[in-house]
């Protein structure tokens, strides 16, 4: 039972992580932001390439030169969502909701067969492994370096939270989410938000892709497809544009996920999540914390 | 989501595609050779996977089918007329293998001496059995394809049933008591997987402890594994493809597992072995049919290809290279491309000599012996453990 736990807690950290980028994206400009599964792909592709190029390391060496390789990548994905938002998602703010969405579609078939073509169709495996000295913690099998994942996850997540409620530039996005309109005439520089927000978003996206990376070894380019639904399904159930909600959202996911496999069997775990999740949604249209809609970004 | 336009837009294609088909095949329908020359080349189509995720295999197959066309037509071809190799990416989806096999009837081939995945062959068969065009399927080997009964069908690989059976045999002999099956829901894997639990379901020798089945393309199974290790098995035999097949090796002994693993064919390549990482592939069995590396006296062969393409060749490469020479056989026997007739000299051929052994189709259009055998993995390779003879 508890390793069904851990198992649904781990796989939902992943999914939260790529969530919240969905979220924020969604709370400040409506966007359903379907690229986002592939800057996950792009980050676990930025860290290999970033992994490649350092060469052979030592296995002790292992984990600080990960976190390295993920502050960087974090970089590069975050400067890749503002390109993308610039690029695709600015001209058309005031189009129709329904162009925007096609082009998000766009940017995501743009992400995953430039890909593709740079890196080939053939899966990657990351040259540096997070192996596993295993513990036992109330009876379920856990590795030092799953715990070590879940609390960058969970730093990560805690950090967002910070700095959208306790920051200035948290309060201009809030503000932006609310009513870009009248947050303009207050003055704030509305186009700089959103790149910052994009910003961030994708930056949790490449986080995540580099750890599922040294986490799991195999990286393709279609990688963010599936999980992007996930990360999607996730923000939903949590309340879309509401932080703490994307993040419970995500951890809930991925434990329905793991209990539907234990009961049901494998065929059946997709269904199982996914009627859970209609049910919850026909009760709850807002979602789990969906109502705290002045919080949003 | 994305996927959804994908598959409709795949879908008007390969419609539209069909539509040309139609209209090519009315032209021809009365003598489907009298619109050829007799100087033109014969040229032979092959599908396979060469984007997607087994777009590893590919290449392996299409070098070692040029690497038999070019030493016929070194040896002054068929029928004095000189052989000629077009292939078509089926990307391992049914939608694109539909397109792909229309491409080639409108290309003219002949015989069609392609198919990998299972599920992306299927519906090309009642493609090239309209266009009146013999299919020798080199790797392809799911049930369902010989349950189609279609005429122009012929498998030289070991089926579905005669994986199974190696599999259900080896594990008896290995003393494994209790399985787990897993399988990835796809036709081919299921199939395998399906039968193997028949067999295993049989008074005596191991018994089947889980039926278990995975979405592929994820990265975590550790749901699924946390669900089969409960079952406490000492074998888990996984029947899908290499990318999850390394991550459910991987996966399998970080969660503690000390049994043992056994692979299907599908699995059967160098990148299972390392995206599972050395210490988690050693000792890994696969059921196979005869690769490259455990084939008796193929060195000079092996040489040849690697001379011609710089690589090794790899798994499927010698079913492809003898699917363009069974084709050149049959051809000749038949004296002429006309489909049927092509068909009736492949269903005459006995003893035919293939890597697999001397060939004769069974009335299914099968191989009369799988020809599987056991591999492990040693020093990060595939290597022959036993060949249950």
């Amino acid at each position: 039972m508890s390793q069904l736990v851990w198992n649904g807690l781990f796989v939902g950290s992943f999914y939260a992580l790529v969530a919240l980028g969905y979220s924020m994206v969604y709370g400040i400009i409506k966007l359903l932001n379907f690229a986002h599964g592939d800057l996950y792909m792009l980050g676990a592709f930025v860290g290999f390439a970033v992994l490649g190029a350092a060469g052979g390391v030592s296995a002790a060496m292992a984990l600080p030169l990960l976190l390295l390789v993920l502050m960087l990548t974090m970089g590069v994905t975050g400067l890749a969502g503002v390109a993308l938002e610039r690029v695709a998602y600015r001209r058309l703010r005031g189009a129709p909701r329904l162009s925007l969405l096609i082009t998000a579609v766009g940017a995501s078939f743009a992400l995953e067969y430039g890909m593709r073509a740079a890196a080939g169709a053939d899966p990657r495996v990351y040259p540096v492994r997070l192996g596993g000295t295993t513990l036992e913690v109330l009876g379920a099998r856990v590795t030092l370096q799953q715990l070590t994942l879940v609390a960058v996850a969970v730093l990560l997540m805690i950090g967002l939270n910070l700095l959208v409620t306790r920051s200035r530039e948290g309060r201009a996005m809030r503000a932006v989410a609310l009513d870009p309109k009248a947050a303009a005439l207050m003055g704030i520089d509305v186009d700089a938000i959103i790149s910052r927000t994009f910003f961030l978003g994708s930056a949790l996206a490449g986080a995540a892709g580099v750890m599922a990376g040294a986490h799991y070894g195999k990286i393709d380019f279609m990688m963010g497809f599936l999980i992007g639904l996930k990360a999607f399904t996730a923000a939903v159930i949590g309340g879309i544009g509401n932080i703490p909600g994307t993040m419970l959202g995500g951890l809930l996911l991925g434990l329905l996920e793991s209990f539907g496999t234990f009961w049901l069997g494998g065929e059946w775990r997709d269904v199982f999540a996914f009627g859970v999740l209609i049910l919850f949604l026909t009760v709850r249209p807002t979602g789990l914390l969906g109502e705290r809609v002045t919080e949003r970004v | 989501m994305h996927k959804a336009y994908g598959t409709t837009l795949a879908a008007v294609m390969a419609s539209a595609a069909l539509l040309t088909a139609g209209c090519g095949q009315g032209l021809l329908s009365g003598d489907p050779g009298s619109g050829e020359k007799k100087n033109e080349p014969i040229v032979l189509g092959m599908l396979i996977p060469q984007s997607g995720s087994e777009a590893a295999i590919g290449p392996y197959m299409s070098n070692a089918a040029q690497l038999a066309v070019d030493e016929i037509n070194a040896k002054g071809g068929v029928l004095g007329r000189t052989l000629e190799l077009k292939t078509a990416d089926d990307a391992c989806d049914p939608q694109t293998a539909a397109a792909g096999a229309n491409k080639l009837v409108t290309e003219g081939i002949r015989v069609s001496i392609g198919g990998y995945c299972s599920g992306a062959t299927l519906p090309t068969l009642p493609i090239f059995a309209k266009a009146g065009i013999p299919m020798i399927i080199p790797a392809a080997n799911s049930q369902e394809l010989v349950d189609q009964k279609l005429k122009n069908v012929f498998l030289i690989n070991g089926t579905g049933t005669q994986q199974a059976a190696a599999a259900a045999s080896w594990m008896a002999k290995d003393g494994a008591t209790k399985v787990a099956l897993m399988h990835d829901n796809t036709s081919y894997s299921k199939d395998i997987a399906v039968r193997t639990q028949t067999l295993l379901d049989e008074p005596g020798g191991p018994e089947t402890a889980i039926l278990e089945a995975v979405t592929p393309k994820e990265s975590d199974y550790s749901a699924n594994i946390t669900k089969v290790l409960a079952k406490k098995p000492d074998y888990v035999y996984w029947t899908g493809y290499f990318q999850e097949g390394g991550l459910i090796a991987r996966q399998l002994r970080q969660a503690g597992y000390k049994g043992k693993i056994m692979v299907g064919d599908g699995s059967v390549s160098p990148k299972l072995i390392e995206i599972a990482g050395p210490e988690a592939a050693t000792g890994l069995y696969a059921t196979m049919t005869q690769t490259p590396d455990t084939l008796k006296g193929a060195e000079n062969w092996i040489a040849d290809y690697k001379k011609k393409f710089g690589t090794d060749p790899g798994p499927y490469s010698n079913q492809a290279y003898d699917a363009v020479r069974l084709a050149a056989e049959a051809v000749t026997k038949a004296d002429g491309t006309d489909g049927q007739k092509v068909i009736s000299a492949l269903e005459a051929i006995d003893g035919f000599s293939m890597f697999s052994g001397p060939l004769k189709f069974t009335p299914e259009h099968t191989l009369s012996t799988g020809g599987f055998q056991i591999l492990v993995v040693k020093d990060g390779k595939f290597a022959l453990q036993d060949d249950l003879q």
